[in-house]
């Protein structure tokens, strides 16, 4: 969709913050999920659709091994997580990408499987990346359990207790997605195919309705067990501390480059939020009830930033900003300045860019976002990327005009040296092991020869310097006849035209570039919450806490 | 692709199936054909652009139950190790060869022209290019395809005889199955008319022979770099709460 002909907010585009701002690492490594979040629009649009939820299938033994279906029925298609839960023995628990065993295992069913189809999906999803699935499939994913607080629950449960609210705040979550594959990744239905859905026609709602549905699976798993040992006096999870469990996630350096790939796609979702938070800005009053809704999620915002934890010194310095930014937001809407200024919202925004830190302003959007659901949700639906359509490059360009380009588009890039070591430091790889993507040490490892083309900028130098030997009037179809090995980049430069925030403007083989940063930004996309980078090459999050399950929306299929 | 023959580790609990079978070839879906296909590429030395344009090429024709994966594996195999020098397409008026008079790849051609764009054929006065001689040319119909519609023309690619059309629709028809069992041929592009091409079935996935599997796999992990455990440590994320 052109949603930029569909905008009916034309005053808007003087707020919006531009590129350079916004695709700078050190605040794409501080983005916060925002009503946005594939999450988020995910839960909308099932609870405003009156969906429904069931598990027509619970085949689960006294080990907890077996299989299960969970339904997602909607107004016009019915989805199907397909769940096999395994017994795992503690040794074999593993979440990097090389494991070949997990606690559960999933794929997303499209429609609702038959006895053949389970049987066939038990022969291969168990399997992971060594099965195959098939065309009636939208994604593949598994998950392993929290040792420490899967177990603790299922005790205590089992016992007729409830579990330790500490314990239980500590972890966050009983089991971790450790992948979640979609998009036509080991036979899945490519995304094209069912693209013209409505609902899945906004980034990753297969993956979401996958991971959401998993999060059912997990108190269910942990409830099964402790009526086992437990019979008759086994207790159900309270409500309250079911609601504060997410469904963990431990993601590592293979989602990192994702942003850098997929540069049309990034541009939609950076420019979709940040014309939401335009639009908010535009916003000439601010009405009391908004401004209230606006409290509220600032008090929920605080309180979500006592319960999050990181060891990281990165995210402990971030953290201790963010609480205090949080304050500052609270002592600043006490002086009433809402109800006074002309544009509050703007006042508002750019009193925080004097006032608060990288991680307190990327949560004001957020929280700016929050009570303007009428103003912003339709955003979502100019969040998906026909790549296709802009992959054909245009020829007929001259050299010139691709060099006006790159000044205007790359100027962060051009003065970079990369003739300095730190400015070359890193190259990524993928590894033959496991055919991961990873980043090394140009000048102490092996495989820079084999490097992947993330180093944007010094390939956009490249450019630049090859394009100065060329006559300005000369087509670009020349200089790629005489230049193939500048294709890669000319199309991402022509593509930045048309998208403006595509590229992420740092230099992504720096000696100090943290991979962490590109992951938070996916993440706080996806919806996440809760970043505790573990490394500054992985990062643990967690997915739909404090929000509802299914079982809410459809109690009486869990009664 | 598919489980190795010796299972390391065969007490695992989450194994319930049977390992699939090795000798069958898969079926892929478009996006890990076209992935497939664009680390193979590269692999086999194309730039990472002309690479992309392989990865296209190849699920484009496998949406239209064309072997275009084989037909990668083929023409990479074929012009392994050859220098763009010699496969790089010269276009003087009204013809397109390679240089010393060496076999054309498609996918070069094919990018050429596209970026030539309403340009491609060079002359308005005589629409008509000779090519060749040009490998594995069903490569060129995604090219052919795309200029067809950026132009809204139709398109005839004619050679011994025979004929494909290339609809303003960007689709296909005619004799599809004898273009894709040419190794080389001489072939003239024309603009003009002809039958206009259906469009294309629904997409789904294409059955990728063993064969070309392995031959694509093997040219993909050329792109791969042994592990170090220096580079293994932290890559992942090994939680073990």
């Amino acid at each position: 969709m052109d949603c930029v002909s569909l905008n009916p907010f034309p005053e808007a585009a003087a707020f919006r913050r531009p590129p350079s701002e916004v695709m700078r690492l050190a605040r794409m490594g501080c983005a916060h999920p925002t009503r946005l979040s594939f999450l988020r629009t995910l839960l909308r649009r099932v609870t405003d659709q009156g969906w429904v939820f069931d598990r027509p299938v619970w085949h689960v033994d006294n080990s907890g091994v077996g299989r299960a279906v969970y339904r997602a029925i909607g107004p016009e298609r019915t989805y199907s997580l397909v769940a096999f839960a395994h017994d795992l023995p503690d040794e074999m628990r593993s979440d990097r990408v090389i494991a070949t065993a997990w606690d559960a295992t999933f794929a997303m069913f499209d429609g609702e499987p038959t006895e053949a189809d389970l049987d066939r999906l038990q022969a291969n999803v168990p399997l992971q990346e060594a099965g195959r699935i098939s065309q009636k499939e939208l994604s593949l994913s598994r998950a392993n359990r929290s040792v420490r607080l899967f177990e603790h629950v299922v005790d205590r449960l089992a016992a007729g207790e409830q579990p330790n609210v500490t314990e239980v705040a500590a972890v966050g979550y009983l089991m971790r997605t450790t992948a979640v594959y979609g998009s036509g990744k080991f036979g899945a239905a490519d995304l094209a195919t069912v693209m013209d859905r409505p609902e899945l026609n906004v980034p990753f709602q297969v993956e979401m309705l996958s991971v959401w549905l998993t999060r059912q699976f997990t108190v269910d798993i942990a409830e099964h067990l402790a009526r086992v040992r437990g019979g008759a006096r086994a207790a159900r999870l309270d409500p309250a501390i079911k609601k504060s469990l997410g469904v963990g996630n431990s993601t590592g350096l293979g989602m990192a480059p994702f942003l850098v790939r997929h540069p049309i796609l990034l541009n939609n979702w950076i420019m979709a939020r940040e014309e939401a938070l335009a639009r908010v800005r535009a916003q000439s009053d601010a009405d009391p009830n908004t401004v209230s809704e606006f409290r509220a999620a600032l008090s929920d915002a605080q309180e979500n930033a006592r319960k999050w934890s990181s060891t990281h010194p990165s995210q402990v310095s971030k953290l201790a900003a963010l609480r205090k930014d949080l304050d500052s937001i609270s002592g600043y809407l006490a002086l009433g300045s809402m109800s006074e200024s002309d544009h509050p919202w703007d006042t508002l925004w750019r009193w925080g860019e004097t006032q608060l830190s990288l991680e307190g302003q990327e949560a004001l959007l957020a929280l700016m976002l929050e009570p303007h659901g009428n103003l912003v949700d339709g955003l979502a639906e100019c969040m998906v990327a026909n790549e296709r359509a802009a992959f054909r490059l245009d020829g007929s360009m001259t050299v010139g005009a691709l060099c006006d380009r790159l000044e205007q588009a790359y100027d962060w890039a051009l003065p970079i040296d990369f003739d300095l070591p730190d400015n070359a430091a890193r190259f990524w790889y993928v590894s033959e092991e496991k055919l991961e993507p990873r980043i090394g040490f140009r000048f102490e490892e092996d495989g820079a020869d084999l490097e992947q083309p993330l180093c944007i900028a010094r390939l956009a130098k490249d450019l630049h310097v090859a394009l100065q030997d060329w006559s300005r009037d000369a087509p670009i179809a020349s200089f790629l006849v005489a230049h193939p090995e500048h294709r890669f980049i000319v199309r991402r430069v022509q593509a930045t035209e048309r998208h403006p925030y595509a590229e992420v403007r740092d230099n992504l083989i720096a000696a100090d570039m943290l991979p962490i940063d590109l992951m938070r930004c996916k993440l706080a996309f996806f919806g996440a919450s809760r970043f505790d980078p573990r490394s500054d090459k992985w990062v643990r999050i967690s997915l739909f806490q404090d929000l509802p399950y299914p079982s809410d929306l459809s109690p009486e299929a869990w009664a | 692709m598919t489980v190795p023959a010796d299972d390391p580790e065969p007490n695992d609990p989450t194994r319930s199936g049977p390992p699939l079978l090795q000798a069958d070839g898969a079926w892929l879906s478009h996006n890990e054909i076209e992935q497939l296909c664009l680390k193979a590429a590269r692999g086999a030395g194309m730039s990472w652009g002309l690479a992309e344009e392989a990865g296209f090429a190849a699920a484009w024709l496998a949406r239209r139950d064309v072997d275009g994966p084989a037909a990668i594996l083929s023409q990479i195999t074929q012009a392994d190790g050859r220098s763009w020098h010699e496969i790089c397409p010269e276009v003087t008026a009204g013809q397109v060869t390679a240089r010393d008079g060496q076999e054309l790849c498609p996918i070069a051609l094919g990018t050429v022209l596209c970026d030539r764009g309403n340009n491609f054929i060079g002359s308005k006065q005589e629409p008509l290019l000779s090519v060749g001689p040009i490998t594995y040319p069903v490569l060129l119909l995604p090219f052919l395809s795309d200029i067809s519609k950026l132009c809204a023309l139709s398109i005839s690619l004619e050679w011994s005889g025979r004929r494909v059309f290339v609809g303003p629709n960007g689709e296909v028809t005619g004799d599809i199955p004898a273009l894709e069992s040419e190794p080389s041929i001489h072939a003239q592009i024309k603009v003009g008319s002809g039958p206009k091409p259906a469009n294309a079935n629904a997409l789904r996935a294409f059955f990728v022979s063993e064969d070309t599997l392995s031959g694509l796999n093997r040219y993909a992990l050329r792109t791969t770099v042994p592990a170090s455990e220096a580079s293994r440590a932290g890559a992942g994320a090994d939680d073990s709460d």
